[in-house]
This record gives structure tokens, C-alpha cells and sequence, in this order.
């Protein structure tokens, strides 16, 4: 739910990536916060097991400055991805404004992301979202690899509730700001 | 408790508001001896805080609160137990003490060894009760606030995330 604080001109919004493990949630939020300038971002939160997996959220709170008097300001969050989470996964859910669904491109990943797809649709239903009218934009992330899987083929199986979808190789930049841009959109939006 | 009222997709707080969030937050900490307190919501944004100092990085603390807070929902629902409604981290130097107000927003307290955890866990309660009753009213007066206003600074900030937001983001150093 997004908070308007007109007492103090500030306007928030919560924005969660999710995602099965491995899919590049953690890339998204390291590199946007190493593109964008230090003066709008706070430093990047990551709650970690040993193995740098991660284990609770990462957290990132960025500035868009401010528009007609009101400071914008939007927290990222990622979920950790591995199924033993799910729990984990619904906690960090709490309170979101939009959801950026990130897929792994890759052929042997998709039960994965439809487990995961599946998974999300139950948890925002069970938060008493309409999953068809949330804020929800996906990622196809690693097309950069050989083994990744066709944007028609993705699209047919993953996006089949037709939300915006950019292809994207994470590590190097490509789709971040553009998945970043139309999520941020979809929220104020809804404002 | 009062359950989340998921349609109600913006929480609008006013001066009036944020001017009795912030007595009440005195109040508690001039009676418990608190250095700090504040109020957040479900996703652990700020609604208001008090502070006897100069504090840092509150933002990722009401992060962590909030997102540990959601946490303990989940141990609740395992446990068959209806939820928890506190949350104590107790350090050598300091405590903090967090209080559910109606499942919907957090009320944080941090103090030191000059105050009683006793005392702070009735004070906040007691807190929690009138907090509850003026954000009932600030979360049912948001539904009714009138868009305009805040359509046209959502037109003006999807034109700001275009500019922020470009393919390759825009370092310091560019």
C-alpha cells in the first residue's frame, strides 16, 4: 500500500522482485544500485546464508527526488528464492505496491518459474490482491545464454496473463532500468 | 484485530495527523524514558518518528522490523497461534520493543538500561490504543481523499522515472 505523507511531502512505494533461486532478483537490485547516482539511493541491504544465497531480502530505498514539492521514494526488495522460503517469501510480500516477476530464461528452468508464478498468484490472492489487476510486470532474465528459451516460447508459458515483459541479462545491465522504469510506472499508476 | 482492507491501495496522512501520531510518540517517550520511537507500516514505511538524536539508517531498520514482524505472522501461523503482537531485541547498550497497532501498523521503541522494559511494554500498549483509534481514521478518510491532487504529481513522477530510470541508469561518474 503505497504511503502518501502529506505532512512531511513524501509519497512511498514498496516494489518486491520474485522470482525462483538463481534467477538474478540479488543482480537486479546490485546493479541498479551501482548505476544510479549515490545522492538518490541508500546503501543495499542483503540478508545472506554463507553461500551468499539469500536468506531473508535484500533492500534497497532509492530517491526519485522531488516532483511538485513531494519527495518520491521507492523501497526495492528481492525474496530469496529457494523453495524452502516460501514462508520467507510471504513475509517480504507484505505491503507491496507491485511485484517484478524475474525468470530464468534458461530451457531446464521452466517448472521452476511456473512453480514460482504459481506461488506468487497464490500469495497475493491470499493477501486479498486480484492477481489480474496487480501491478506486476516480468523479466526474462539470462537471454544472454545458449540454453535460454525463446521470448514467444516464455511468453506462451510463463506470460500468459499478458503483463509487460522485457528480455534482460542482468549481470550486464540489459532490461534492469527498462523492467525497473515500467514496474515504477504501473505503481504510481495506482496512486 | 482488524483485518488489511486490501482495496484501499494508498494511506494519505495529513498535517493533523502526523501533528497527533508525533504527541502521542512524545508522550510514550517522555513517560518510558525512550531515546526513539516511531510508527510503520506493514511494509515498514515511516509514518512518523520521535527522536531525542540524530539517527541513521531508520529506514533500513524499519525495513528489518517490519519484514521480521511479518515473519513472526508466519512462525504464529505454524504454530496454530491467532499472531504475535511483540517483537524485543535486547542489546548491551540498547532494546527495542515493538508493539502491533490493529495488525496494520508497527509502533517501534528503543531505549536504553535507564528504563524499565516493564514500563515501556505498558506505555507502548497504552499507545498502541490511542495510535489505533487515529489511524482508523486517517486510513478511512484516505479512501475518501479526492485523486486530483496526487494524479497530477503521479504524471509529473512517471516523466521524473524516465529521466532517472534510462536503459543504463545514470552513474555519478558518467
Amino acid at each position: 500500500m503505497a504511503l502518501i505523507n502529506v505532512a512531511a511531502r513524501e509519497i512511498h512505494g514498496k516494489i518486491v522482485y520474485y522470482g525462483p533461486g538463481l534467477s538474478g532478483k540479488t543482480t537486479n537490485l546490485q546493479y541498479i544500485h551501482s548505476r544510479i547516482p549515490s545522492n538518490t539511493k541508500g546503501e543495499l541491504l542483503s540478508i545472506e546464508t554463507e553461500t551468499e544465497r539469500t536468506l531473508f531480502f535484500d533492500f534497497l530505498p532509492i530517491d526519485l527526488g522531488k516532483v511538485h514539492g513531494f519527495t518520491i521514494r521507492f523501497h526495492l526488495y528481492t525474496v530469496p528464492g529457494q523453495v524452502l522460503y516460501e514462508r520467507t517469501r510471504v513475509a517480504v510480500l507484505n505491503g507491496a505496491d507491485g511485484v517484478v516477476f524475474v525468470a530464468d530464461a534458461s530451457r531446464d528452468r521452466l517448472p521452476d518459474n511456473l512453480q514460482s508464478l504459481r506461488e506468487l498468484a497464490q500469495n497475493l490472492t491470499a493477501q486479498g490482491k486480484r492477481f489480474l489487476d496487480y501491478p506486476l510486470v516480468m523479466q526474462y532474465n539470462k537471454m544472454d545464454l545458449p540454453q535460454s528459451l525463446p521470448t514467444p516460447v516464455l511468453d506462451r508459458y510463463i506470460n500468459t496473463v499478458k503483463v509487460p515483459r522485457f528480455e534482460a541479462s542482468a549481470i550486464n545491465g540489459k532490461g534492469v532500468f527498462e523492467t525497473l522504469r515500467a514496474i515504477s510506472k504501473l505503481v504510481v499508476n495506482k496512486l | 484485530m482488524s483485518q488489511f482492507d486490501p482495496e484501499i491501495s494508498r494511506m494519505v496522512v495529513v498535517e493533523e495527523d502526523q501533528a497527533q501520531i508525533s504527541a502521542c510518540l512524545q508522550r510514550l517517550m517522555a513517560d518510558s524514558g525512550a531515546s526513539y520511537s516511531m510508527v510503520i507500516d506493514r511494509a515498514g514505511q515511516i509514518l512518523a518518528s520521535e527522536s531525542d538524536e540524530v539517527r541513521p539508517e531508520m529506514v533500513h531498520l524499519g525495513a528489518l522490523i517490519a519484514n521480521t514482524y511479518a515473519s513472526t505472522q508466519e512462525m504464529a501461523r505454524i504454530l496454530k497461534e491467532d499472531g504475535f503482537k511483540t517483537l524485543f531485541q535486547e542489546g548491551m547498550k540498547e532494546k527495542i520493543f515493538t508493539e502491533t497497532v490493529r495488525g496494520r501498523w508497527l509502533l517501534v521503541v528503543i531505549f536504553d538500561k535507564q528504563s524499565q522494559v516493564g514500563m515501556v511494554k505498558v506505555l507502548a500498549r497504552r499507545s498502541s490504543a490511542v495510535l489505533a483509534n487515529i489511524l482508523d481514521l486517517v486510513e478511512r478518510r484516505s479512501t475518501e481523499v479526492n485523486g486530483p491532487r496526487f494524479r497530477q504529481v503521479g504524471k509529473a513522477t512517471i516523466d521524473t522515472i524516465d529521466l532517472l530510470f534510462k536503459d543504463d541508469g545514470c552513474s555519478d561518474d558518467e
